[in-house]
């Protein structure tokens, strides 16, 4: 017979094992009948040399060798009739189980996509960037004619591609423009990648010889799927990007979406192409002429450097690289001896890139990890409760148990029926976690993310998901199974005949592992909760926060006028006429223009030279510059503290002005007062400081406040603005429409990339804390309700349990109230001994939380307080019902039950 | 009760042997073979009972034994036990072991 078979024929095996043993002990008796014995002393003789008939079964079935698989087959059929009996509580547990489980899945599906997951690349292992050491002002971008010598001086094995960051263009495929992400890259980095082409071909070093000579495109699978359907046709066609006609030459691989986590890139652009893009962005420049090309110039360093390396040439690849970056700086670092030993030490390093790229992961990394710990505990407490539930069952049947032990079955196998109907609940309950999982993840990810498009992240459902789940669910049905095995496996059967199940106790009631876990639940609630409120503090905290301008009264339309084809020396005219629009739009009530808008994520910041002043090396003379015209200060509201604004008498043919804020005026001339007061790029010192503006959080609320410089849009009238800025009267909703007609009356053509108000700006840019403080509000509450039910059935269960011990107390002349007092101590006790815990709990969180709060410490007593005494509050709720109960205890009845 | 404080450190290879051999001669039940190896070994060896069962089961496992459900001279239905041809080879290998092992035994504690 084989194993399955016996499996099946188990039935029959079991009635011809005792009919065997049965067998044996009659012939047994017979014979010792014959020899004299009496039948009793026969039988019993018969008996104990049998041993007990149960065990010498259970042993024969383990001889057996597939006891292991009858036992789980005969447990779980017995766990699932044990569910069926109890529909209530298997709905319960199975559904806390699901959604605890699948929020856990969630989770963990977010943070593996960004910060687990390699690339779907061949040999992700393999691929680096290039980054710098040694300096404190580093910056990851290179020139173009650096990164063709560090190129060349690679070992054969190893590639070196440059390529920039993703950029939003505009690309029109017959009728209207629509915004895409792109990025332009080097010819080798397609094979650096490592990708292959769905369509047509990739681009290649063939691709990037002449500067302006290779007009073509590589679009990527989504953007083919999304935009074209996937029509093989597209190939060969021309697609106009940012006003360039390009040829699609072909269509990447389905699925890759570039190196940077979270972010699905369209089109990718040729390096050389750079001046026909009009790409201008995120470069760094020494003496670099940005209104021409990019590629042939030093000073401009633009491009990220990514690296594929076998493992063993990473050492060479890294000493060859630092050679030609060392040789490099000796020709150009600054002639100042001190200046220059330092830009000496810098050093190039690999860093893995086989997880790709991503500013999400370093923007959420931490609160996916406070995340991931929230949604454990709160699965913890859930543990708990089933635990308690189970518990108390299964000491409903300790006497069952009890039964069963004295018939001779081991402890053990007790054990394992306990523990299997604790495991099969738990799978149960993580197969309808996998449904959660995945609507919580793209929840999760629409939460988490600031755009309408929302996050181009994958979150399949894949092996590594299910493994999780699977892991977790048999986890979980450990640990809840835990508590009541113990229980089992102590059974003690001496107490339970005598007691028949009662307790009399008044103090210590029995069932200490309840306690235990009600106390944990409290403790580990007081910690979500104590999340919670530091979440949400923090958030209160940064909207609080005074930018240093009017946030709600300022709208800003983002708009792009070098995409819209302007040529420089038309420029000035377009800015007039786009002021004298938005002007002119009803509800507006001042205007004015700027080369970065507030909170919009971009700017520019250059190196700035006091004539006379002796710096120590690796000095940072850095400031962030903004162009604007003359009203700008006055339309978002930043007060012109000292000197004077911007007027129409500053122009291109009058003497250069500038004017400071107080962080710059502090930073570069400490007591000095500034006005009148020069500096230049280098010392050339041809601006003069002829005002001092208040200190604003120009980009976003949590940045410690920029040291900007400000010039008069008038004397660089050659430069693209991005921002329109305006000061409204009316209602928002009605302004909003009325700016942008003004704009697109200016020019139809001139693309809008938003029109908000600078207070949605900055909120925006508080998505993180905002997402953070929601989840860990959700979990807080979750927490206190498991918590508070968990109390509630534990104290109810014990005011049933000793029914006729109030009832006597109450006979023999206690008050109610003294009762419901009793009761109420005793639930606050425990909530007392869980908040104890929880605070032990608190302190090796305090270093975690450091980073995560602003304007409060992580240990903030208020918070703490605050979340103690909500669940001292729910604690009292929880135990109110029984205690009420309690004391309303009839002691005719309870006496009566004895 | 002092014979029934059998030998119970025999080892479980040397029951499985005397098994083999007892229910080498013909078909036994269970009791009958508790019986066999009591008369055998003249009362020295007292199997303990509780262990025999899974013993025999073990080995019918193992396809060195194969059962059949038959009636006993007195008209009862019992499981008789009998050697199979692997069970029978295995007999012969584990019974020379023994008699190797057993006369260097004796040799060493001869020589003392």
């Amino acid at each position: 017979m084989t194993w399955l078979g016996r499996l099946f024929g188990r039935a029959k095996l079991e009635r011809e094992l005792n009919t065997e043993i049965r067998f044996h002990l009659e012939e047994h008796i017979r014979g010792l009948i014959a020899a004299g014995l009496t039948p009793d002393q026969a039988r019993r003789e018969a008996r104990m040399s049998l041993g007990g008939p149960e065990q010498v079964k259970e042993e024969t079935r383990d001889a057996r060798g597939t006891a292991w698989l009858e036992d789980w087959w005969h447990d779980t059929r017995f766990a699932l009739r044990t569910m069926r009996r109890a529909p209530g509580f298997t709905a319960a547990a199975v559904l806390t189980l699901a959604v605890g489980i699948g929020a856990n899945s969630a989770v963990f599906s977010l943070v593996d996509a960004l910060l687990l997951k390699t690339l779907p690349l061949n040999r992700p292992d393999q691929l680096f960037v290039v980054a710098r050491a040694g300096v404190q002002d580093a910056n990851e971008r290179f020139s173009y004619p650096r990164f063709s010598r560090l190129r060349a001086s690679l070992p054969e094995s190893a590639g070196l591609a440059a390529m920039t960051p993703a950029a939003r263009m505009f690309a029109a495929f017959g009728a209207t423009p629509e915004v895409v992400t792109t990025q332009l890259v080097s010819g080798e980095w397609f094979p650096v990648v490592g990708v292959a082409p769905a369509a047509g071909r990739l681009l290649g070093p063939g691709d990037n010889q002449t500067l302006s000579g290779h007009p073509v495109t590589v679009i990527s699978y989504a953007y083919w799927n999304r935009r074209f359907g996937r029509s093989p046709s597209v190939v060969g066609s021309t697609l106009r990007i940012n006003g360039t006609p390009l040829t699609v030459v072909g269509v990447s691989a389905e699925g890759f979406f570039g190196l940077t986590v979270g972010e699905q890139v369209d089109a990718w652009i040729p390096a050389v192409m750079q001046i026909d893009l009009r790409y201008h962005q995120n470069a760094s420049n020494t003496d670099g002429e940005t209104e021409r090309p990019w590629v042939p110039q030093e000073g401009m360093a633009w491009l990220w450097l990514v690296a594929r390396v076998p493992a063993a040439v990473v050492g060479p690849s890294v000493a060859r690289l630092n050679k030609v970056n060392t040789e490099d700086l000796r020709q150009l670092a600054a002639t100042d001896t001190a200046e220059r030993r330092y830009r000496l030490q810098e050093r190039l390093v690999l860093n893995s890139a086989a997880r790709g790229l991503s500013p999400l992961r370093e923007e959420f990394s931490d609160p996916l990890v406070a995340l991931m710990i929230s949604v454990g505990l709160v699965l913890l407490i859930a543990c708990a409760n089933l635990a308690s539930l189970l518990l108390a069952r299964s000491t409903a049947r300790s006497r069952e148990i009890a039964v069963r032990v004295s018939l001779g079955a081991r402890p053990g196998r007790l054990v394992r029926q306990v523990l299997t109907e604790s495991l099969t609940l738990a799978l149960i309950g993580g197969a309808l976690s996998i449904v959660v999982a995945r609507a919580g993840g793209a929840a999760l990810l629409r939460a988490a993310s600031s755009s309408k498009r929302g996050i181009p992240l994958d979150l399949p459902l894949d092996l590594r998901l299910l493994a999780f789940a699977f892991g977790i669910s048999l986890l979980t049905g450990l640990i809840f199974g835990l508590a009541p095995a113990a229980q089992v496996a102590r059974a003690n059967l001496y107490d339970t005949f005598k007691t028949g199940g009662r307790v009399t106790g008044g103090r210590g009631v029995k069932l200490p592992l309840g306690r235990v876990l009600v106390v944990s639940q409290i403790a580990l609630s007081l910690v979500l909760v104590v999340v919670a409120g530091l979440f949400a503090r923090t958030l209160h905290n940064l909207l609080a926060i005074d930018p240093g301008y009017d946030r709600e009264q300022v709208v800003e339309a983002r708009i792009d006028v070098r995409a819209a084809g302007y040529d420089q020396e038309h420029l000035a005219p377009l800015y007039q006429r786009l002021l004298d629009a938005v002007r002119a739009a009803p509800g507006v009530r001042s205007v004015s223009l700027s080369l970065h808008g507030l909170a919009g994520g971009s700017a520019r910041t250059s190196g700035l030279t006091i004539p006379g002043e002796s710096r120590p090396p690796g000095f940072d003379n850095a400031a962030q510059e903004n162009l604007v015209t003359p009203e700008y200060f006055a339309t978002v509201g930043m007060p012109i503290l000292r000197g004077r604004g911007f007027g129409p008498y500053d122009g291109p043919k009058t003497p250069q002005v500038v004017i400071v804020n107080e962080a710059m005026a502090r930073y570069f001339f400490g007591s000095r007062d500034p006005i009148g007061l020069r500096f230049g790029y280098d010392e050339n010192a041809n601006m003069e400081v002829v005002g001092v503006v208040r200190d604003a959080k120009v980009n976003e609320l949590r940045e410690a406040t920029p040291r900007m410089v400000f010039h008069p849009l008038a004397q660089a009238p050659e430069e693209f603005i991005s921002s329109i800025e305006a000061r409204i009267s009316g209602p928002v909703a009605l302004v909003v429409p009325a700016v942008k007609r003004a704009v697109a009356s200016v020019d139809q053509n001139l693309p809008i990339r938003d029109v908000t108000t600078v207070g949605e700006l900055l909120e925006r840019g508080l998505q993180r804390e905002q997402f953070a403080s929601e989840l860990a509000s959700l979990f807080g509450a979750l927490a206190a309700l498991l918590a508070s039910i968990g109390l509630y059935g534990m104290i109810s269960y014990s005011v049933a349990r000793r029914t006729n011990e109030l009832g006597i107390r109450l006979a023999l002349g206690a008050k109610p109230k003294e009762v419901r007092w009793l009761v109420i101590r005793e639930t606050l006790s425990l909530v007392a001994g869980g908040l104890g815990l929880g605070l032990l709990l608190l302190l090796p969180l305090v270093g975690a939380m450091r980073r995560l709060v602003y304007g409060l410490s992580p240990r903030d007593p208020a918070t703490i307080v605050f979340a103690a005494g909500l669940l001292l509050l729910i604690g009292a709720l929880a135990g109110a019902i029984p205690a009420w109960r309690a004391s309303r205890v009839d002691p005719a009845t309870a006496l009566r039950a004895e | 009760m002092s014979d029934n404080r059998a030998k119970s450190d025999i080892l479980q290879g040397m029951l499985d042997m005397l098994v083999l051999k007892v229910v080498a001669h013909e078909p036994l039940h269970g009791y009958g073979v508790a019986q066999r190896l009591r008369l055998l070994s003249q009362d020295r060896l007292q199997i303990p009972q509780g262990s025999l069962y899974p013993a025999l089961h073990r080995l019918e496992n193992r396809g060195l034994l194969k059962s059949q459900w038959r009636d006993t001279a007195t008209g009862r239905e019992a499981k008789f036990y009998e050697l199979t041809a692997k069970g029978r080879r295995r007999l012969d290998e584990e019974v020379s072991g023994w008699r190797e092992l057993s006369v260097a035994i004796s040799m060493i504690i001869g020589t003392t």
